[in-house]
């Protein structure tokens, strides 16, 4: 170097140490030179380089947080997503990253094939160049998996569906990559091994050989330079190279931020349809499929050989001393057609999706779908049972679902089909009884039955309020509330015992001469048994009650649930109902 | 190009290594902030009232003190929550019919579990030989303080425990 400090001082020491040691320096001592001068032509392998690093240091603090399992896949990604310290940066750059290193790696080899760049003696740098091209794009599909989202599962099992087309070991390839007969934990563990383990080694390996080839080779001359004077590599290009570099970082960011990171749709639900579509990257192989009709399994697997077929055999093709574009015609023209047919069938696909409106509004729902869970799971945690049980941890989730599918239409103050008393937050509390007291038949009780104002229906009770009052604490007691009065209630027992028992029992399991017995009424216990059977000879008996019976469609867990979550609202207001928040 | 001139190739240089190095600095910030972001944090939720620790009638007066798990209904750990979880275990002893002390069956001294010897009646830790009374005191051993009491409770005739975890290896009790 022309500038070279002396080798005193702390620092030039301690550089003369190093280099001592270890040969760290040295070369900067013997600089690179560049054939024609330093070109941003010459960035894209820096830049894939960059993006190789990004995606190891985001990848290392990702897998620091990321748990392979099929139950807790999705958890942790929502976890990196919605609940860490810019965890939705990070994941977002190893997403976008990936997406970057995709299109930096075609430009690099649209560069390189356009100049040239694979003829003698760099046909084995080139080569290298495919192979990492095709691990780069299987570590994304190594990780796309590991979301265990709809998106990633979907797709994994689509592309696995390919690979077990295969003719002969179709079925050995689907096992193995599935680490046995179905999707799971192993399914994870392997895919999750290969991303972090597997293929970073290889990738690495296969780097420093093609750098090393590409060192030894030196630059290709860009058409039109040969005359011009060599120059050195540093610091005309690697300037250029930090400035492509810290470009892309720049649009990578920038995208990833507009996006808040990547999407994350609702945990992996093999019973649930979904629009599987493949990482963008694959998109040609997936137009191609539609295009293909029922030679879809030839061209999925075809299009891909004839692809990697082409580029490798290229060197061995196109032979000529030439690095002229106008001397290699035919060649430039197929490589450069093969790149457009690629990039028109990926438009074609993004377009096809683009001017479906019913797509559009799947995709909507099931962006919905993936919102609702990840707030869940903010809210609520997910349960170590796995990702689709977060949509069961609002509070009494399972009893308010059978309450909205099996009870709703007959007993929600809103419904059009009502047939029975409302049931609402309050229900079976004092109001509430006095209430029936004084009209039985009143619009919120039995207005909307059969039953309402007929001869069976029970008439109103008249008594003075005292007393009223005292008859509304001995049923209140029943239903095993805390806060009953037992002076009242004793009171309420002597005007029942004169006034009722024409009609009511009041002893567990009796039934009364033509109403229901009332014993244990609005309990736990009371409810699971009448929702089993209200036409019981102690509940409303055969005839008065249209409600069916649910003792078999619903287990006895289920009716308890329901029993319970009606023992709630006896005590609840709307705003504690409202609380709850949507199912 | 002119990149000869000294001034110059010395501006490039520097504009080289600057950009570069922002670049790397821009990257690894986030990382950084990403993999502390859980040492600022109550990852690990364990419940701080009082957990069901089963029948009173199930602890006989006067007998040898009782290990009884303790079972949290809900532990949420990072993103997941989970049911019914072993947090850990206590020694309760009933000395009395109306007086009910619970230990911490984790050792003062390095956090092992403590069990109890039957035959010496006193508590012995298996790692480091420990041994405590049945009322807690640190009799021999390397531990610097008696076991750790639980504040226990019986409520409806239910043993009602609060669980927590103390600095190990102290003298003082201090809850960590």
């Amino acid at each position: 170097m022309a500038d070279a400090e002396p080798d005193s001082g702390l620092l030039g020491r301690a550089r003369a140490f190093i280099l001592d040691r270890t040969g760290v320096g040295a070369r900067a001592r013997v600089p690179a030179s560049i054939p024609g001068g330093p070109s941003f032509a010459y960035v894209f392998g820096w830049v894939l380089v960059f993006l190789l690093l990004l995606e190891a240091t985001t990848g290392a603090a990702l897998a620091a947080f990321y748990s392979p399992s099929s139950t807790d896949a999705w958890a942790s990604v929502a976890y990196i997503q919605d609940q860490s310290a810019l965890g939705w940066l990070v994941r977002g750059l190893h997403h976008h990253g990936g997406s970057a290193m995709a299109i930096v790696a075609g430009l690099h080899l649209l560069q390189t094939g356009l100049f040239g760049a694979y003829k003698k003696p760099r046909e084995v740098t080139w080569w290298l160049g495919v192979i990492l091209m095709a691990l780069i794009l299987a570590w994304s599909v190594t990780g796309y998996v590991l979301r265990w989202d709809q998106a990633g599962y979907w797709a994994n099992r689509v592309e696995v569906g390919i690979a077990a087309g295969t003719p002969v070991i179709g079925e050995q390839i689907r096992a193995v990559a599935l680490g046995g007969n179905d999707y799971g934990n192993l399914t994870l563990t392997r895919f999750y091994a290969l991303h972090v383990i597997v293929l970073p080694a290889l990738v690495a390996l296969l780097v420093i050989a093609h750098i090393a080839l590409a060192r030894r080779h030196g630059t290709t001359t860009l058409p039109g330079r040969a005359k011009l004077p060599a120059e050195p590599r540093w610091p005309g290009q690697s300037l250029r190279n930090v400035l492509a570099m810290a470009a892309t970082f720049a649009a990578l960011a920038a995208y990833t931020a507009s996006q808040h990171g990547a999407d994350l749709a609702a945990p992996a639900d093999p019973s649930a349809a979904y629009d599987a579509r493949p990482l963008w990257y694959f998109r040609w192989l997936f137009e191609l499929r539609v295009l293909a009709g029922s030679w879809e399994k030839v061209a999925a697997m075809a299009a891909p050989a004839i692809v990697g077929g082409f580029l490798v055999g290229l060197p061995i093709l196109d032979r000529g001393p030439s690095l002229a574009i106008g001397t290699r015609k035919p060649w430039v023209g197929a490589f450069v057609g093969l790149l457009a047919l690629i990039t028109a069938l990926t438009a074609s696909s993004l377009a096809r999706d683009a001017n479906d409106p019913d797509l559009a509004k799947r995709l909507t729902a099931l962006e919905a779908r993936g919102d609702k869970a990840r707030a869940l799971a903010v809210a609520n945690g997910v349960p170590s049972s796995g990702g689709l049980d977060v949509f069961a941890t609002p509070p009494m989730y399972r009893a308010r679902a059978l309450f909205a599918q099996r009870c709703k239409s007959c007993h929600d103050a809103d419904s059009k089909d009502r047939k029975g008393p409302v049931i609402a937050p309050g229900h079976g509390n004092r109001a509430w009884l006095a209430g029936f007291l004084a009209a039985p038949s009143g619009a919120p009780y039995w207005g909307k039955s059969k039953l309402a104002a007929t001869e069976d229906a029970m008439k109103a009770v008249e008594l003075p309020p005292a007393d009223q009052a005292d008859l509304v604490e001995l049923l209140y007691g029943e239903t095993g509330a805390a806060d009953t009065r037992a002076d009242a209630r004793a009171r309420g027992k002597v005007l029942f015992d004169k006034a009722c028992t024409d009609c009511h029992a009041l002893e567990d399991g009796v039934a009364g001469v033509s109403a229901p017995d009332l014993a244990g009424m609005g309990s736990r216990d009371f409810y699971t048994h009448f929702i089993g059977n209200p036409k019981s000879p102690v509940h409303m008996g055969d005839g008065k009650s249209q409600m069916p019976r649910f003792d078999k469609e619903l287990t006895i867990v289920e009716r308890d649930e329901l029993a319970g979550y009606l023992v709630w609202l006896r005590t609840a207001t709307p705003a504690d109902l409202a609380a709850l928040g949507p199912l | 190009m002119a990149d000869d001139k000294p001034d110059r190739r010395g501006f490039l240089k520097l504009a080289t290594c600057a950009i570069g190095g922002g670049v790397g600095l821009v990257v690894v910030a986030p990382v950084i902030r990403l993999v502390l972001d859980p040492a600022g944090k109550t990852t690990v939720t364990t419940p701080t009232d009082p957990i069901d620790l089963g029948n009173l009638e199930a602890i006989p007066v006067g007998a040898d003190p009782r290990k009884v798990d303790i079972i949290a209904p809900l532990v949420k750990d990072a993103w997941s929550a989970a049911r019914d979880v072993v947090l850990g275990a206590a020694w309760v002893r009933r000395t009395s019919p109306d007086k009910i002390e619970a230990l911490s069956a984790v050792c003062p001294h390095l956090g092992c579990a403590i069990g109890w010897d039957a035959a010496a009646k006193s508590f012995i830790c298996p790692c480091h030989d420990s041994r405590f009374s049945p009322a807690g005191d640190p009799l021999s051993g390397p531990s610097k303080r008696g076991m750790d009491p639980l504040p226990i409770a019986v409520q409806d005739g239910r043993l009602r425990l609060v669980w927590k975890r103390f600095k190990a290896d102290i003298a003082s009790r201090e809850e960590a």
